[in-house]
């Protein structure tokens, strides 16, 4: 046997185990440490990572409820719309576009813009879908779909997209919806309900009721390898997600509107570039008709308005942004009249009975007031009838700006409705402290016009028909109501809004009864200022006219031709029908229509009659 | 003295289970990781080679280790030469050269000169049995004895192993005693060599994973699809495991391709995603033991020359081990460096296997004179 050596050689070694031990010991360590760091304490990172690697997310957009009429006409829904997309890198130019183009019919410059876009995509977005085309026609989507096999980078989705079929047609109520912006987004309270793209309720109902409207996204997901290729019927037992989740569609919402009465109010309104016109069930409140003309169009504002079109849409002289009903201001003329004869014969100031001389005009201190013509002697209801102005001058002397300012607040003047809308403007009613404050003195010509339903009281049309709501139905306010039911998408019922009293207005129904029966000889009377709007069937119509004289415009510098139009005087027509059994109030404004018994009665008492004596449906007012 | 007397009583049983449940742990996850794959007989292929490894193992064993000292120079020389030829006749994979097809065989000499030059430095140094401290000049023999074959494989390259070469090399001179100055100097030539490595003999590719692994450890993500996504995926699949793993043949990111080389340098994060926290410990505690296992062999063993064949081969492991851990971990840059035992590879394995068998040949010999 070879002896190499003696075991005593090996000592030079001997003190060196030990410390590479301790060495050995010390790195595994460390690695068992840090693995326990990355498996224990870091795991719920990694496992979603590795989730997310093998999982492909398809969102399912949810679809939005449906806005119905009371008559359960479809105001609002949805339809399909076809987007094209395509992945630039796939595309063979120019033989690809070319034939998009052809398929796609575009012109020259179309076709251009179209090569332009793709052409200046950056490299890194080239393997990203683009939009090409968004909503394409039926012809356009046939055509392509056609030869979609033959282009491979084309893909054709298919998103729902909001369709309004009544078109503008109480636009301003029901709104308009447009894409997320960067605040919608960031809004704590709902994270990761919208995403960038996602269409919101940008005004009106649509805005008012988005939660509900919206319903909630879903998604579909899919299993993927690496190089994202689908792995059909592939589900790892480590995936703690769900696969699907069916999208969850919006709640349906019935208004109290009937579209009909709207359509009427549009066809009556032909003759005239602006106005508006507000009917509500007088024992409910419910909103029948809430009409404003001219309307935008809910398409071009969802789409996103350049500032030049939104600079010519707010100096439009007829305001289409503007919902007259709600948001806009007027004097109300001599339908206020019915406020200051109700508050003196409410406070017993003066004899309805007596009876007050009209020359045509009267004079109060150094100032001459003109009536519309010479009355001779009127009584109240007379006056109310005619609309003499020098009797509510007298009466106006007696019962003194504070009474008729009570008055008018009771009738719900000069605060908000309550409608189901934001921002509805709340109109004005001027103390004898205010005029000290901005006119320097109080005076009594203040008083005068204020009885007639001029000076510094401004109304909206909805407040107008709320009022003549309360003295048709013997003195009571209610909540304006718009939105009936919300439906669950499975078709329950999931809310129903019941009429809501605002107040009782505190009026005896004799002195009620005499003012109606004073409206309804305004149409039916020969004396009546409506008399030659009345038409010859259908219930009878009650209703006072008014004249309300516009604010001179300042500059005319720059006006058109029409500038002669717009300082004419707004006409009203405030009543309501059937005459002997109230159920409809109404207000009807025609901007610059001049006298309210030439411009206003005549759409109110034609539309009003048409209406009620057409067969209802069942289930309506 | 007879070789079966000492088989019966001397046999090494905790070295040959902790050695045989790591390369059955590898069977069944290179099964898993390659199963519905292309290469999903690999595991049956890995089978064959661990038969073939346990041969060698044995021959290495039957043959008393004072023979091979007796021939130490010449399995050295015949291993650095086989390294010379894998320039003459040796194929191509991924930019470096490395193999030797040989008949039905693909060799990587540079796996045996692991081996070899553990002999090698063992030899040197059974009869170089210097008293008191070593001088720098005391290390040039040995260093060059590493030089040669590591110079050879830096030209393939195949940086990862001329790595392991250096710290087998610098692991077995540490049982040695150096002198303090000796080691200052030392010291100070490492810090020369860096930047010289850095510059002139890293490949491009190599200074990117590197490079992708300090952007990593900073928290700057670098870009995912590139150097660091093989490091990123891994820790996926690691973390995604947890405590008690996904089960077996479960794991997603092997089973959906998102693991790079998930059988040869990434094996581990298929196990640990598979078998958790608990899978992962007992794997590194099998490694562990292992090489504390090498360490009691060399301190009994009763000459220099066996002492430092234990030593090498542990240190051979564990560098293996240390470096692959580490890098599918996230603690070390993605260098090419397969997990000893437990990875797919003939011989990777073979050579392993070899230093095995010479551990227990130290093993069992350990009393006999």
């Amino acid at each position: 046997m070879i002896t190499l050596s003696q075991r005593r050689e090996v000592g030079e070694f001997r003190k060196r185990y030990r410390w590479m031990a301790l060495f050995v010991i010390l790195v595994f360590g460390a690695l068992i440490v840090r693995i326990a760091q990355v498996q224990l304490f870091q795991r719920d990172r990694w496992s979603g990572i590795a989730q997310d690697n093998i999982t492909k997310t398809f969102e399912l957009p949810p679809t939005r409820g449906v806005i119905r009429d009371a008559e359960d006409r479809i105001i609002a829904s949805n339809r399909p719309s076809y987007d094209v997309y395509a992945t630039p890198r796939l595309l063979r130019i120019p033989e690809d576009l070319d034939r998009i183009a052809f398929l796609m019919g575009l012109n020259q410059s179309a076709k251009d813009a179209l090569y332009n876009r793709i052409e200046e995509l950056p490299p890194a977005r080239q393997t990203h879908q683009i939009e090409l085309f968004a909503d394409v026609s039926r012809t356009q989507l046939a055509a392509l779909e056609t030869h979609l096999s033959e282009l491979p980078a084309l893909d054709i989705v298919t998103v729902p997209l909001r369709d309004y079929p009544y078109g503008t047609l109480g636009g301003h109520l029901i709104g308009y919806l447009n894409e997320v912006n960067d605040r919608d987004l960031a809004r704590a309270d709902e994270p990761g309900r919208y995403r960038s793209g996602d269409r919101i309720g940008r005004s009106g109902l649509e805005r008012r009721y988005e939660p509900l409207l919206r319903g909630s996204r879903g998604f579909r997901r899919e299993v993927v390898d690496a190089r994202g290729r689908a792995l059909q019927g592939t589900r790892p037992q480590s995936l703690e997600v769900d696969m699907l989740k069916r999208p969850v569609p919006g709640h349906d919402l019935q208004l109290t509107l009937d579209m009909r009465l709207m359509e009427a109010f549009d066809r009556a309104f032909e003759p005239y570039p602006s106005g508006a016109a507000v009917v509500v069930d007088v024992h409910t409140g419910a909103i029948v008709a809430l009409y404003s003309k001219p309307v935008y169009d809910p398409n071009e504002m969802s789409s996103g308005l350049s500032t030049a079109r939104y600079n010519e849409l707010t100096s439009d002289p007829f305001r289409p942004l503007i919902d007259k009903t709600l948001f806009e201001t007027y004097f109300p003329g001599s339908t206020f009249k019915v406020i200051t004869a109700l508050a003196s014969l409410e406070d017993d100031v003066t004899d309805p009975m007596q009876r007050v001389e009209c020359m045509g005009s009267i004079k109060i201190g150094r100032q001459k007031f003109r009536c519309n013509r010479r009355h001779e002697w009127v009584d109240l209801y007379e006056s109310l009838v005619q609309s003499c102005n020098v009797y509510f001058w007298e009466l106006a002397d007696e019962v003194g700006l504070e009474r008729i300012n009570r008055y008018a607040k009771a009738f719900g003047f000069s605060e908000r409705s309550g409608i189901d809308v934001r921002g509805e403007a709340e109109g004005f009613l001027a103390s004898r402290e205010w005029y000290e404050e901005h006119y320097g003195a109080f005076r009594p010509g203040y008083t005068l016009n204020t009885a007639i339903g001029q000076g510094n009281t401004r109304v909206t049309v909805l407040q107008l028909a709320l009022a003549y709501a309360a003295i048709a139905n013997g003195g009571t306010l209610h909540v304006p109501q718009v939105v009936r039911n919300v439906r669950s998408p499975d078709g329950s019922l999931s809310e129903t809004f019941q009429p809501q009293v605002r107040r009782e207005v505190g009026v005896a129904p004799e002195h009620l009864e005499l003012v109606r029966r004073a409206l309804t000889d305004v149409v039916n009377e020969e004396t009546g200022t409506a008399f030659r709007a009345r038409a010859s069937e259908g219930p009878l119509v009650a209703g006072k006219t008014g004249t309300a004289q516009v604010v001179s415009r300042k500059s005319r510098s720059e006006e058109s031709s029409s500038a002669w139009y717009l300082d004419r005087s707004h006409g009203w027509f405030a009543g309501f029908a059937p005459a002997d059994d109230p159920q409809l109030a109404f207000a009807v404004l025609v901007e610059h229509g001049g006298s309210g018994g030439a411009s206003a009665a005549p759409i109110a008492t034609k539309v009003m009659q048409e209406y009620l004596s057409e067969p209802q449906s069942e289930g309506t007012h | 003295m007879a070789l079966g007397r000492t088989l019966r009583d001397e046999f090494d049983w905790p070295l040959f289970i902790s050695v045989s449940t790591i390369a059955l742990f590898g069977v069944l996850n290179l099964y898993s990781a390659t199963d519905g794959g292309t290469t999903s007989d690999a595991y049956i292929q890995q089978l064959y080679w661990l038969v073939l490894g346990f041969g060698v193992a044995s021959v290495a064993v039957a043959i008393d280790y004072r023979t091979l000292e007796r021939y130490g120079w010449a399995i050295y020389g015949a291993c650095t030469l086989a390294l010379v030829l894998v320039f003459v006749l040796g194929r191509s994979v991924r930019g470096s050269t490395r193999w030797i097809a040989l008949g039905g065989f693909s060799l990587q000499p540079s796996e045996l000169m692991k081996i070899a030059l553990i002999i090698a430095l063992a030899k040197y140094l059974h009869h170089d049995t210097k008293v008191g401290g070593r001088t720098l000049g005391d290390l040039i023999i040995p260093g060059l004895i590493l030089a040669l074959p590591m110079g050879l494989v830096l030209l393939q390259p195949d940086l990862g192993t001329a790595m392991i070469l250096a710290f087998i090399f610098g692991s077995i001179m540490m049982l040695t005693e150096l002198k303090a100055r000796s080691m200052v100097t030392l010291a100070a030539s490492f810090v020369v060599a860096a930047p010289v490595t850095w510059f002139y003999l890293l490949k491009d590719y190599q200074k990117e994973r590197i490079t992708a692994f300090w952007d990593r450890l900073g928290g700057t993500q670098a870009d995912l699809l590139d150097s660091g996504w093989h490091a990123h995926q891994s820790l996926v699949a690691i973390g995604s495991g947890g405590l008690a793993g996904k089960g077996f043949t479960q794991g997603t990111q092997t089973r959906f391709r998102f693991l790079p080389d998930q059988h040869t340098d990434f094996p581990f994060p298929v196990w640990a995603e598979e078998h958790g926290f608990f899978g992962a410990v007992l794997l590194v505690s099998l490694y562990l033991f292992l090489v504390l296992w090498a360490l009691r062999i060399a301190s009994q063993a009763k000459d220099r020359f066996g002492a430092v064949v234990a030593v090498g081969v542990g240190a051979m492991i564990f560098w293996q081990a240390v470096v692959n851990l580490g890098m599918v971990s996230g603690l070390l840059p993605v260098v090419g460096m397969t997990l000893p035992l437990f990875s797919y590879g003939g011989s990777s394995l073979l050579s392993t296997m070899l230093g095995i068998g010479l551990l227990m040949n130290v093993s069992m010999r350990r009393f006999s004179h």
